[in-house]
């Protein structure tokens, strides 16, 4: 009887990128402020990541609209209280701060890094909010896989961090591994989080969790997230710390969890 | 705010002719839809962005292998404390001084958070205008004190349309009236302002238990939890932060630094 609002692949793209945005936005601001000054270039790389992220998630989430248009619809109203109001105001807010951030950290100059902290240590707050908020909005519907748990953003929040920083550690394996270790180190951090967070999420589910842990996403579930996208890159890393393509292979694994979950989560109950 | 109106659906008077789908189909306009078979006479199966008025058709097994057949004319309930409302990120949906709740079409944009949480489904997308529909209590006919299609067109009265405080005395008199002839069952749904959703401006007078009808039997309000979830979430975000500021702080060990 109840009915889904067809938030298909766009979406499932737009939670997916943006948790990554906010997960490497929040990573690059710590990174900045309490690393050291090799962690510099790590901070470069998450806020830079994070521009071009959030600039495809206003994309998305626009073209997604019935009538595109009208997104600017959204801005004549802010209900602090009501996700999706809140969600789009943050998005573009912290698409300011990604902005100002990447500007700053094209500049080598002291000032302008002096700078690129402060500005981080606020910006990472929008950042939490931009990983967190669509789960907070799926469980504030009338839909039983979405709103009978109280964890969904918990959960998408722990995910947007180890996805992020997956993503951070790719590109800067990429460039030649420095910095790498410490990112790799939050990742693990952040996964074990996301494995305590989805266990809970999923006995607090109990029956309403059935549409992904039995029928025809069920494998999905079991398979991508659990086992690919957690398990073994947390194993890899056990095993492999040391060894650099490993650890690259694990990050790619995680990213593959990240979209895996979203995938899950909304086109279970809508396909 | 003027008096709140409602609409009462007595099920005991209702004989299944559908007078108040085709009504609420002509006067607003609303496009057909090829029909389905669903088992039953019901068509169609839910409500749709065509279909705002929907007679329910539920065979009731009854103790001694007989058949209840129950009737109800289904619509959008006008909730007190409305889902679609509290959802709505452009201010679309809004409450009017007749206490229902309509969907501006022109401010609309289509991003369906509403169409999710409506906990009876009722609040449906068109992909020609890509905007959210609902029943609208005929929100241009109550304006001009001609009551919507639907009740006017009803031959029985099984939909009554006036004034909330009249409407639920009657149908207070009614579930007596029913119950001394022997329906057992007979009970309203949604009417206690003090009940579920702060009461229902369309409520019911139904012969049977809500779910016999496939009606939730204490639907709540999705937005009930979003402090609680929020503040979860910011608890997973102090530990996946606490997490990351413990990598980036240690130093030299385990391949910190020059990883």
């Amino acid at each position: 009887m109840l009915k889904t609002p067809d938030w298909e692949l766009m979406i499932v793209l737009y939670f997916f990128l943006g948790g990554i945005a906010g997960g490497a936005y929040f990573t690059a601001a710590i990174a900045d402020n309490f690393g050291s000054a090799r962690d510099r270039r790590t901070a470069t790389v998450g806020y830079l990541l994070s521009l071009p992220l959030v600039a495809a998630c206003g994309l998305l989430l626009v073209a997604d609209l019935g009538v595109p248009l009208r997104f600017l619809n959204m801005m004549r109203v802010f209900k602090f209280s009501d996700p999706m109001s809140a969600g789009a105001w943050a998005l573009g807010v912290f698409g300011l701060f990604s902005f100002v951030s990447s500007v700053l950290s094209l500049s080598s100059s002291e000032t302008a890094l002096a700078w690129r902290r402060r500005v981080g240590l606020v910006g990472m707050f929008f950042g939490f909010f931009l990983a967190s908020y669509t789960g907070v909005l799926l469980s504030n519907t009338a839909l039983p896989l979405w709103s009978q748990s109280r964890l969904m953003g918990a959960l998408f929040l722990a995910s947007a961090a180890s996805t992020g920083m997956a993503a951070v550690s790719l590109i800067l394996f990429i460039m030649g591994g420095e910095g790498l270790g410490k990112v790799k180190r939050a990742d693990r951090y952040s996964m074990l989080i996301e494995i305590v967070v989805l266990a809970a999420f999923l006995a607090l589910l109990g029956s309403a969790a059935q549409p992904i842990v039995r029928g025809q996403f069920a494998t999905l579930f079991w398979v991508g997230l659990v086992g690919v996208g957690l398990l073994i890159p947390l194993l890899l890393d056990l095993v492999g710390h040391r060894v650099k393509p490993l650890g690259a292979l694990a990050a790619l694994l995680v990213l593959t969890g990240g979209f895996v979950l979203r995938y899950v989560v909304l086109m279970s109950i809508q396909a | 705010m003027a008096r709140t109106l409602a609409m009462f659906t007595d099920t005991s008077l209702c004989i299944g002719c559908r007078a108040c789908q085709v009504a609420c189909k002509q006067w607003n306009e609303l496009g057909m839809e090829v029909p389905e078979w669903t088992g039953t006479y019901q068509n169609h199966e839910h409500f749709s962005d065509k279909t705002f008025r929907l007679v329910r058709f539920i065979e009731e097994p009854k103790p001694n292998g007989d058949l209840a057949w129950l009737l109800m004319s289904d619509v959008c309930k006008h909730c007190a404390q409305a889902g679609c409302l509290d959802a709505c990120p452009t201010g679309a949906i809004y409450r009017t001084e007749f206490g229902t709740v309509n969907i501006n079409q022109n401010t609309c944009n289509g991003c369906r958070y509403c169409v999710s949480s409506c906990p009876f489904g009722v609040v449906s997308f068109n992909h020609d205008t890509g905007t959210a529909k609902k029943c609208t209590f005929c929100d241009d006919r109550i304006h001009n004190g001609l009551g919507p299609a639907c009740a006017k067109a009803c031959p029985t009265e099984s939909i009554q349309f006036g004034f909330r405080d009249e409407l639920m005395t009657k149908a207070q008199k009614r579930v007596e009236t029913l119950k001394a002839m022997g329906f057992k069952e007979a009970q309203l749904y949604g009417a206690d302002q003090n009940g579920f959703l702060g009461g229902l401006n369309a409520f019911f007078l139904l012969l049977s238990k809500p779910g016999t009808y496939n009606l939730p039997v204490d639907p709540k309000l999705p937005q009930r939890n979003v402090m609680v979830d929020s503040l979860l979430s910011i608890g997973s975000a102090v530990l996946v932060g606490l997490g990351a500021l413990l990598a980036f702080r240690e130093r030299g060990r385990n391949g910190g630094d020059h990883a």
